[in-house]
């Protein structure tokens, strides 16, 4: 067991205070044995990045946030060879800043990207989960601490099973074991607004159904007032659809592919 | 929190402080936080615990419930970012440390006017500062009298109370024999305070009382419109994030919530379960067609019009084309604000037929641009045909929680006590003024018309936003007869240049002969202090001792006292301070203190904050907080409008009529020949004051519309160099010359017609100037339709002309929001947009573009001083 991290997207209204709690922790503070100073700018230990997905009026906002994976089969702990790099018994991974000689070998293995280099100083540095909070008795770290829609959650595994159930790793085929668990991954939506031409009306009530590559179930969609349905959660793929409405000639759409976020448009259906 | 454990060498001595991080700026204070202090140094600003020093039984935690759910507060506050990284607002390089002369000004000799914004600062001592002051003071006053000396103090910032800016200088400058005051309008209201309040008064900005609206929405509203507002933007600088709490609540409570906006907003973004986007300050004509839909489709509520307004035929003629034969259908709006007449059709049955509140998270586009008067009285007429008031049908706003202090403000459960620290508070005061005043959206104007030797000129209402409605058919004159014409400026928390409108217009204004001497005084040198002739360095309030209350988080209210947390930077001082100083050389030192110490005062607020019943001052003081207990029957507080909803004669609104004056007999009466604000509100899209429109021909010249929305990483001008934002896209953008632009979202079709790629440097402009902004090429804003925040920073490239800060508001229009409705129009203007090419650029303003500027946090001191040397 150990500590762990959930991070549930769907919950993140994109404020920023992860990241800027973050910085104010770290920046200009020296936390040895655990963090030497980050860098002003530069540095993102916990990083939040805005992901606009989908095209106009149908256009959402995701924000994916990048950190450290604290995993148990760390493979910067093996690409260092200056032994800097240890798990804490917590599960919390840590670069020793006095150890770090500065061969930046973690930098290149770490398969998730989020380990920093500072050239002032000559180290690797990256998220530590706040150990030098958390060894003072605090229960988490600065980002979940500032987060204000508990869309962050940090605690002992066992504690957060009931999250972690509902979540998944990041490339699990990596093997790295990862501490950090995300919850509402955006996968890919297929989204559109079918209307009538000839009233000039939004065609409300029209059933759209959607069929997935390769698989016998349909998903179905009704449209609503504005004409508009939406299928969130799509694995990447080519899909095909169609929209009918008694007295109206059915539409089939083909060859949909979600490689992005799809935004169908104004479809018109016309009266029989 | 174990902070007294020594588990490492550097813990153990940290000494937490309370503060407020809101940044209203005028006495109430929000964002409560806890500061880590070390070895002089603040370390961390963390989120407030209520539980800090009592438990949450003693101040009886509150609840909602409905629909089967519940909303609790945390037990700890929300701050957002503005407030987690305000420590590099402490520590910025753009920080002023010492008083600061212009190099070629001369009190004694020239004064070199013409080069304010230009010639660059020297360092000088607190006594050469005080002797140029004080000298130029006793001049000016012997000269001109005392009414020469203009008094400019309200722009948004720190919320401090005894050591406080905004005003301190008033109470001196009122015994030397008075001085002219700025009027500061209320801004971000300005559509509800010059439109709105003549049709349901709602006094004194013209939204609607908020009591217990969170539990009646919760319980009873469908649909929300979030109506160009962005409450996961606007509230944060003010109280928080609770809003953005509420809103996902609202959701999971299964209520629609459509956003109306030409910006995909940071609400509509994670929130939205419809966007509806609509060209900038073109609202009024979808709301005429929802108006048309429900006449003609008989789904208003005639019974509420015919017991609840007056004027509503006049209204409905309008909107049928009876009176001026164009019925205001879908499809005729349809083509004037870009949205399908078929969604129009829709989202006016969608509001017919479920019950719907209007979210306001203030400001935004919508309610401040040209004629903002008329959408803003067009949406109360709307909710007024769908019973205003009725349960779940109300205006909801997602800030200004328990505003002035008022239970009825109060969209949460209410305390025992709303406190207030006001009688210790030597900042402004929006009820007094002097004799005479000037309405902030009209100093360039007065100063230029000075300068031009015109007549006095005029203006309606003293814009003060406490007035109520009468005021505004009060006619008010500068300069008022007996009184000197200005000729001094002393600012504090200045804005006018990057947050009020036309701030070119300002910068001429500023460079008057007739302004003989400016003085300002502020934390950073920045914006208008760079017009200054003498700047003198303020502390932050982490340099204070203080008190204040939370009031507006939308959690608790507590009041608290701010302890010290490090030493002053520099030769910085506070802003009552400075006052004490120079009325030291006038003798009225003791008069302002009255013998007073600065916790002496702070015990003078604590008395009459209403709590001294509650906690004793002792016990307040070692505890360094309170929390308010929630009042036992908060479930009582009125909600909204909904007792004038029930019976409207017993419980009539402060219109004349006591009704929703659809038509406004005091319009008709007092401006029978106004085509800008008529008595019922209309489709204004120009007249004889703006030509902002896309119909008029400016727009062959000036095709974009420009959003301006209250900015997302900062308060009005404030947080601009704060490094830790400024590597977020949405807030500025790299140029490939290395600067840091300001952001500017810009739709893919128009960038792909302009040849603007993404990270692009782009100039925006119209013949009231330019503004260099970082293009992000994005879905999140319609064709046609730019989107930038105001308060960025200024950095003149041609001091008036052209910026490379992003000060966007260098180019709104200097005009008022109509002929007589003196707000100001600071989004839905024309501009034109066009790439840079920045190696012209540098060869044609080598001065500007070899300018020294820190390469994270933009322009700071080391930028203005003379010779770009210490």
């Amino acid at each position: 067991m150990g500590k762990a991290l959930i991070i549930d997207i769907t919950k993140c209204n994109g404020c920023y205070n992860c990241q800027i709690a973050c910085k104010d922790e770290h920046v200009g503070n020296d936390w040895t044995p655990i963090a030497k100073p980050q860098p002003d700018t530069g540095q993102f230990w916990m990083k939040v990045t805005d992901i606009v997905r989908g095209t106009l009026p149908k256009v959402k906002v995701a924000y994916w946030h990048d950190i450290c994976q604290h995993c148990d089969d760390a493979p910067c702990m093996k690409a260092c060879r200056q032994q800097a790099i240890y798990k804490r018994a917590d599960g919390i991974v840590i670069i020793d800043p006095e150890k770090c000689v500065g061969n930046r070998n973690c930098v290149d293995a770490c398969p998730y990207g989020v380990i920093y280099f500072n050239g002032d100083l000559n180290i690797s540095q990256k998220c530590t989960f706040c150990a030098h909070l958390l060894d003072r008795g605090w229960k988490e770290p600065r980002c979940v601490d500032a987060c204000p829609t508990e869309a962050l959650r940090f605690g002992e595994e066992a504690e957060l099973k009931e999250y972690i159930k509902q979540s998944e790793v990041l490339h699990p085929e990596f093997k790295a074991k990862p501490r950090v668990y995300y919850i509402g991954i955006p996968k890919r939506f297929i989204a559109g607004a079918v209307w009538d031409p000839g009233e000039d009306e939004c065609t409300e009530g029209a059933t759209v159904t959607l069929t997935e590559p390769g698989k016998a179930k349909k998903l179905v969609a009704r449209t609503d007032r504005f004409g508009d349905f939406w299928f969130e959660s799509l694995e990447v793929g080519k899909y095909s659809l169609v929209i009918e409405k008694p007295g109206y000639k059915a539409k089939k759409l083909e060859g949909i592919s979600t490689e992005k976020d799809v935004n169908l448009g104004d479809i018109e259906l016309v009266k029989r | 929190m174990a902070e007294k454990k020594k588990t490492g060498k550097d813990n153990g001595q940290e000494r937490t402080y309370i503060k407020g991080l809101g940044f209203c700026g005028n006495g109430i204070d929000g964002n409560l936080t806890e500061v880590d202090v070390k070895d002089g140094k603040i370390i961390r600003i963390k989120p407030f615990r209520y539980t800090r020093k009592y438990k949450a039984e003693e101040f009886k935690p509150w609840k909602l419930e409905a629909r089967g759910k519940v909303y609790e507060p945390p037990l700890k506050t929300l701050p957002p970012p503005l407030a987690l990284g305000y420590k590099k607002r402490v520590y910025s390089s753009n920080r002023l440390l010492y008083p600061l002369k212009r190099v070629d000004f001369d009190p004694n000799g020239e004064r070199n006017i013409q080069n304010r914004g230009k010639s660059g600062y020297v360092r000088i001592s607190w006594d050469e500062a005080l002797d140029i002051i004080v000298g130029e003071m006793k001049r000016i006053i012997k000269k001109y009298g005392p009414y020469a000396i203009f008094s400019q103090s309200d722009g948004h910032g720190e919320t401090k109370i005894v050591n406080g800016g905004h005003g301190a200088h008033r109470e001196l400058l009122d015994l030397l024999g008075g001085y002219t005051q700025q009027a500061r309008n209320p801004d971000s209201w300005e559509g509800w305070y010059w439109g709105a309040k003549h049709v349901w008064g709602c006094e004194p900005v013209g939204m609607a009382p908020q009591g217990n609206l969170m539990l009646d929405v919760a319980e009873h509203t469908d649909v929300l419109l979030h109506w160009g507002c962005d409450a996961e933007v606007t509230p944060w600088g003010w109280a928080g994030q609770s809003a953005s709490r509420f809103i996902y609540w609202f959701t999971e409570l299964g209520i629609k919530q459509i956003f109306i906006c030409p910006d995909l907003n940071f609400s509509a973004a994670i929130h939205g379960d419809k966007w509806i986007p609509i060209l900038p300050n073109t609202d009024a004509a979808m709301q005429l067609a929802i108006a048309y839909v429900w006449l003609t489709e008989d789904t208003y509520d005639k019974d509420y019009i015919a017991t609840h307004t007056v004027g509503f035929d006049k209204f409905k003629d309008y909107v049928l084309g009876k009176e001026d034969g164009v019925p205001k259908t879908p499809k005729w709006a349809s083509e004037l604000c870009g949205v399908p007449s078929r969604i129009i059709k829709a989202l006016a049955r969608e509001w017919a037929s479920r019950t719907t509140s209007v979210v306001h998270g203030n400001g935004g586009s919508y309610i401040r641009g040209p004629y903002a008067t008329e959408p803003a009285r067009l949406e109360v007429t709307l909710l007024a045909m769908q019973a205003l008031g009725k349960p779940g049908a109300n205006q909801v706003k997602m800030m200004e929680w328990g505003f002035f202090g008022r239970t009825y403000e109060m969209p949460v459960p209410i305390p025992v006590v709303m406190p207030q620290v006001f009688a210790c508070y030597k900042g402004f005061d929006v009820t007094k003024y002097p004799k005479q005043i000037i309405a902030k959206d009209m100093v360039a104007k007065a100063i230029l018309n000075d300068l031009k030797g015109g007549p006095p000129i005029e203006w309606y209402g003293t814009t003060l936003l406490a007035e109520m409605t009468e005021n505004q058919f009060v006619k008010y004159r500068y300069p008022v007869e007996g009184c000197s014409k200005v000729h001094m400026i002393w600012t504090d928390s200045p804005c006018w240049i990057t947050c009020w409108n036309g701030g070119n217009e300002f910068i001429d204004a500023l460079r008057s002969p007739n302004i003989e001497f400016m003085m300002a005084q502020h934390i950073w040198l920045e914006n208008d202090c760079l017009f200054a002739d003498v700047v003198l360095p303020v502390r932050t309030k982490f340099e204070e001792l203080d008190i204040s209350v939370d009031g507006l988080s939308g959690q608790y209210r507590t009041i608290n006292y701010e302890g010290q947390c490090i030493e002053p930077l520099g030769e910085s001082k506070g802003d009552w301070e400075i006052a004490l100083m120079i009325a030291e050389r006038f003798g009225l030192k003791e008069k302002l203190t009255q013998g007073k110490s600065t916790e002496e005062w702070m015990k003078v607020g604590f008395d009459h904050s209403g709590l001294a019943d509650l906690i004793s001052w002792e016990k307040f003081k070692e505890n360094e907080y309170y929390v308010i207990p929630t009042h036992p029957e908060w479930k009582k507080n009125p909600r909204g409008l909904n007792a004038f909803y029930q019976d409207p004669k017993k419980n009539p609104l402060s219109t004349p009529t006591g009704k929703l004056e659809i038509y406004s007999q005091r319009l008709a009466e007092h401006f029978p020949d106004d085509e800008e604000r008529p008595p019922h509100p209309r489709w204004i899209p120009y007249g004889k004051t703006h030509q902002e429109s896309r119909l008029c021909d400016r727009a062959r010249k000036y095709p974009i519309l420009v959003c301006s929305n209250h900015p997302r990483w900062g308060v009005h001008a404030n947080h601009d160099d704060i490094t830790w934002f400024r590597e977020i896209r949405t807030c500025k953008t790299r140029g490939a010359d290395g600067y840091l632009y300001h952001t500017v979202w810009v739709n893919p079709e128009d960038a792909a017609a302009r040849g603007i790629a993404d990270g692009d440097v782009v100039k925006i402009y119209n013949e009231r100037g330019g503004v260099l902004a970082g293009a992000m090429v994005t879905e999140r804003i319609i064709p046609g339709v730019i989107s930038i925040d105001h308060g960025a920073k200024y950095d003149p490239i041609v001091a008036g002309e052209l910026d490379r800060g992003g000060a966007i508001n260098t180019i709104t229009p200097g005009k008022v929001t109509s002929a007589n409705a003196t707000g100001m129009a600071t989004s839905g203007f024309l501009v034109e947009v066009e790439r840079v090419n920045l190696d012209e650029m540098r060869r044609k303003y080598p001065e500007a573009f070899s300018r020294p500027y820190h390469h994270a946090a933009g322009p700071g001191v080391a930028s203005f001083l003379y010779g770009g040397k210490k």
